[in-house]
């Protein structure tokens, strides 16, 4: 592929790639791509098929690039480059792809994006490691939280990948000819959170247990029968991450096998305009002041457990990781217009038995992380959704919004 | 008064003067400098106060006389921000015509001379509120008072400055006090248990919920009750009182016809190492999240407004909602020693507020 690049083709790949970076992005809104995922029809996967054919190649040709421009010599990381050679390749398989005309076009340009997602499997590690790369190299004095530059690039870039890998996940699957009742592609249409909490929940336990030896019992509240339309992948991811943290703030905190630890609780609570999520823990908090770089990448508390030798599989998740995983929970949960917050009571986990008569055990929570979910299952809230979801990210004269797509066709 | 200011020449010089000072740096104060000079109130320390205060507390009034004056939206011209805008110019006056402080006479002339000045200002908080309600009212009803952000802004900066001036004045006041408490610093007390203030003032919300809905939830209280930290117990009182009153009030509203049991509000105080964090919970059925944003601006309330245009006398009767000024006023009490005030709700099922008090006491004042 490098040698590929290197030819007299490169130029014009370069000018085609500038060119489609400049062009205007269409947004797609869960409520839409439910609505036309619904009716698989061969006409419906031709529209779709030829609406990706002109918008997959510019999200593409965009974080291309921004990755040959990032500051700090980010742009020259071994990582960062295989990474741009990702976003390059893909751009030419799409935008060197035939104008589809029947079906038969249309299954080839299915397999062509499904491939597409498959080599960018691991563009999140990837990613990570490059910036580790440049964290290694910079003077020890400049924290990462203070490179602002990057922390916006990699939320638009991610953000950017979640759209990317939902639109060739959506088409994709219309494909299938056996979908799941009530499914919709990636989108089940009445996906019950206290299911998905619960088997992220496992999830999570399962890994604590692995590394610890133990794990804290999570104890769920909420309706079992509530259901709204949602991607159960991206609430499990961002509610896996959550407990994942939590479980390791108790585990850590109650070292102590002959205490009793306290529960991890989730409630689930259906509101008019969002679903909400909240996640509690006694794991002892996180202190005001350090709050802020919970959300920026490569922030952990743990040893840095990357190694550089990241071409086999994402194999083992472990209880704490490169530190993307907060900010990424975030970028899901904003995704269709909601929200990720963490707020945190330093200190509380110390757990005081007292013989006062007043108080009550405290087997109560302390919250550290909240998870609001828009609900776009009705009309009205997703119009409001739409007017006031608009979130736009600047990089120079692009910007990139959520609102109704006008599928431009043709 | 008014005549007084009729006479131009005299109303010039006053307002090159109240100009002059308003212009000048202001001088912040942190909670620990207040512990440690005010724990020694000699003679010679009671003077130094008093010098301070009287260059400093003309400074900090007129800075809030000029603003007064130059108000968007001609809200510098209701009547109630006239008459407020009058108390700050009375006062500035009575402190720059204030001699030179020399001996303890005068020291005691000048306590006595600041003491007065704080009563005088006692219902500003009131009076601003009726002056943006008549400015709501003169307004097309179209604009929302939140999106009348300059004056938003103006009053987080006006009520913080009034916090620091009381401050100030009530701690020089209280360092005259010949039996003070034990373990007292003026308004601070340097062992202030939280759980016993948060007990006190869900007590008191508690009774003004009876006395409007003749019923009250319970609210339990978990921490460490032996846990203490130097704080001002009247800060504290008022913002867990506001935000009980809330919670309650959303709880009582939502299980009025309920067969359920109203659950009960819970208060977390947890101490950790930067802050005190006081949570109070509550299942009320939570803000939508669009509403949030609102709920920290002034004049915003779901309550029927309980303004009258008699704030003349004591603010009496509280009422379980009100004019809109609990929540923005509280999170400025909170903010004043280096803390905050966070709201974080659940819609459908209820709010959580977070109460969080630097417990390093090192933050200067906030300076406006």
């Amino acid at each position: 592929m490098a040698v590929k690049k290197a030819s007299v083709d490169f130029v014009k790949v370069a000018d085609e790639v500038q060119r489609w970076g400049e062009m205007k992005q269409t947004g797609v809104s869960l409520k839409y791509m439910m609505e036309f995922g619904s009716r698989p029809t061969e006409r419906n996967l031709l529209l779709s098929a030829q609406f990706l054919h002109k918008e997959l190649p510019i999200r593409i040709a965009r974080r291309a690039i921004e990755l040959e421009n990032l500051p700090f010599g980010l742009s020259e990381k071994p990582a960062v480059l295989k990474v741009r050679d990702w976003y390059l390749d893909s751009f030419c398989d799409v935008h060197s792809f035939a104008k589809i005309k029947d079906m038969h076009d249309e299954l080839a340009f299915t397999e062509m994006i499904k491939m597409i997602k498959v080599r960018h499997n691991h563009v999140v590690p990837a990613m990570a490691l490059g910036v580790h790369q440049l964290k290694k190299d910079l003077s020890p004095s400049v924290v990462p939280e203070d490179l602002q530059e990057i922390h916006q690039f990699l939320d638009r870039f991610y953000m950017s990948r979640i759209g990317i890998r939902m639109l060739i996940g959506q088409h994709v699957a219309l494909h299938d000819p056996k979908p799941e009742p009530s499914c919709v592609g990636q989108i089940n249409t009445r996906m019950s959170p206290m299911q998905v909490a619960r088997a992220a929940s496992e999830d999570a336990r399962f890994i604590c247990l692995r590394e610890y030896g133990s794990a804290p019992e999570i104890n769920f509240y909420g309706d079992p029968d509530f259901t709204f339309p949602y991607v159960p992948q991206h609430l499990h991811l961002m509610v896996f991450e959550l407990v994942k943290n939590s479980l390791r703030a108790v585990q850590e905190r109650f070292s102590d096998p002959d205490k009793d630890v306290p529960p991890i609780r989730i409630i689930v609570a259906d509101g008019i305009e969002d679903v909400t999520i909240k996640i509690s823990d006694e794991g002892g908090g996180i202190a005001r002041s350090g709050l802020s770089k919970i959300f920026t990448y490569l922030y952990s508390t743990a040893k840095n457990p990357r190694d550089e030798n990241n071409s086999q599989e994402h194999e083992r998740v472990s209880m704490a990781g490169y530190g993307f995983g907060l900010p990424i929970s975030r970028l899901y949960g904003r995704y269709f217009g909601g929200d990720l917050q963490i707020i945190s009571t330093e200190g509380y986990g110390s757990y005081s038995r007292s013989d006062e008569k007043k108080k009550k055990s405290l087997r109560v929570f302390s919250n550290r992380n909240s998870n609001h979910l828009k609900r776009e299952a009705r009309g009205v809230v997703c119009s409001r959704a739409t007017t006031r979801r608009n979130l736009l990210w600047r990089k120079g004269n692009v910007s990139f919004s959520w609102h109704v797509p006008n599928l431009m066709l043709g | 008064m008014a005549a007084k200011k009729a006479s131009e020449g005299f109303a010039k010089v006053v307002a090159d003067e109240v100009q002059r000072w308003g212009s000048m740096k202001q001088t912040g104060v942190s909670l620990r400098y207040m512990m440690e000079f005010g724990s020694r109130p000699t003679e010679r320390n009671l003077m130094r106060s008093a010098q301070f205060l009287h260059k400093e507390l003309p400074i900090r009034i007129a800075r809030r006389a000029i603003e007064l004056q130059s108000l968007p939206f001609g809200l510098s011209e209701k009547s109630a921000v006239l008459k407020v805008r009058d108390w700050y110019l009375d006062s500035f006056h009575d402190l720059r015509s204030f001699p030179e402080i020399k001996d303890k006479d005068e020291e005691l002339a000048f306590t006595q001379m600041i003491k007065m000045i704080k009563v005088r200002h006692n219902n500003v908080v009131p009076a601003m509120a009726l002056g943006v309600q008549q400015l709501k009212k003169d307004l097309s009803p179209s604009i929302v008072p939140k999106d009348l952000e300059e004056i938003h802004e103006f009053l987080d900066r006006f009520y913080m400055s009034r916090i620091g001036i009381r401050m100030l004045i009530g701690q020089h006041v209280a360092l005259h006090d010949p039996n003070p408490e034990p373990g007292c610093v003026g308004q601070i007390n340097t062992e202030m248990s939280p759980m016993l203030v948060a007990h006190a003032a869900s007590e008191d919300a508690r009774s003004i919920c009876f006395r409007e809905y003749a019923s009250a939830p319970e609210v339990n209280i978990y921490g460490d009750p032996n846990f203490t930290f130097p704080y001002v117990p009247s800060h504290l009182h008022l913002m867990v009182f506001e935000l009980v009153k809330n919670s309650l009030r959303a709880v009582q509203e939502r299980f009025v016809d309920s067969d359920k049991d109203a659950p009960p509000v819970r208060i977390i105080v947890a101490d950790g190492i930067e802050d005190v964090t006081i949570k109070i919970s509550d299942e009320g059925g939570g803000i939508p999240r669009s509403g949030l944003p609102k709920i920290f601006t002034y004049l915003y309330s779901t309550a029927k407004n309980p303004l009258e245009e008699n704030y003349e006398g004591v603010h009496e009767g509280v009422t379980m909602a009100g004019y809109g000024f609990g929540l923005p006023i509280s999170r400025l009490y909170a903010r004043y020693f280096g803390g905050d005030l966070q709201i974080i709700s659940m819609e459908g099922y209820g709010t959580d507020a977070y109460l969080h008090l630097s417990r390093l006491g090192d933050s200067q004042e906030p300076l406006p």
